[in-house]
């Protein structure tokens, strides 16, 4: 899974540990998930939603879906359609 | 830019006091149980009465240093306890594993020492330690 944590993070000027502080985790599970080392779980995934006041999928989104997303949406708009 | 400071709440300072305290009971734990296995050959001269006070003892402090273990892991972050249980099913794997061939190994004698519990322990801690520090660079 692809995120803009580190962005996000850069943008507001805060450190891994500021940020690892504010979603009670570690630096280092902020390092690994910002490396793509590591997925958060759906918890601290709305934790960093929140954090950063965004939707989760404006932080997270999955790099297959970026590929097929637009194929999958025109399919799902005929079959609404039929 | 947004440059305020995100709110703090001391995840580094709640597991630093569950690792002393962790400490402490695993060092309670160590001289409980060397009270245990040496007190009636060295200081009580097989009493009975006190050797079941020291068994006692040792599986009340070893009870204790347990919950401290679960209350440690509990509170770790997602990815501090897949590192720690990823560890811990390595440990148990190569223990289960390890024991029938150093048993056998020992009751034909093609080791030149006893194939004891003690060993067991120490090939134990030493795969837990160093799978942990394996997992803590994975994700460095």
């Amino acid at each position: 899974m692809k995120n803009r944590l580190k962005v996000l993070r850069a943008e507001r000027n805060w450190t891994q540990a500021q940020l690892a502080d504010a979603l009670d985790v570690s630096r280092q599970t902020v390092n690994a998930i910002e490396t793509g080392k590591f997925d958060p779980s759906l918890p601290l995934a709305f934790r960093a939603a929140r954090l950063f006041d965004l939707h989760i999928e404006e932080i997270f989104h999955d790099p297959a879906l970026d590929q097929d997303g637009s194929n999958l949406a025109t399919e799902i708009k005929k079959d609404t359609h039929v | 830019m947004n440059q305020r400071k995100p709110p703090e709440n001391g995840y580094q300072s709640r597991i630093r006091t569950n690792v002393i305290r962790l400490f402490y009971w695993n060092g309670a734990w160590a001289a409980a149980t060397l009270l245990m296995a040496l007190g009636p050959k060295f200081l009580w001269n097989k009493a009975l009465v006190l050797t079941l006070l020291t068994i006692g003892l040792d599986l009340a402090v070893g009870v204790g240093m347990i919950l401290a273990n679960k209350k440690y892991v509990m509170e770790l972050d997602e990815l501090q306890r897949k590192v720690f249980l990823n560890a811990l099913a390595i440990t148990v794997g190569v223990g289960l594993i390890a024991s029938p061939p150093l048993s056998v190994l020992d009751a034909y004698h093609v080791i030149h020492f006893h194939a004891n519990l003690g060993l067991l322990i120490i090939l134990m801690s030493l795969t837990f330690l160093v799978s942990l520090l394996y997992g803590t660079w994975r994700y460095r």
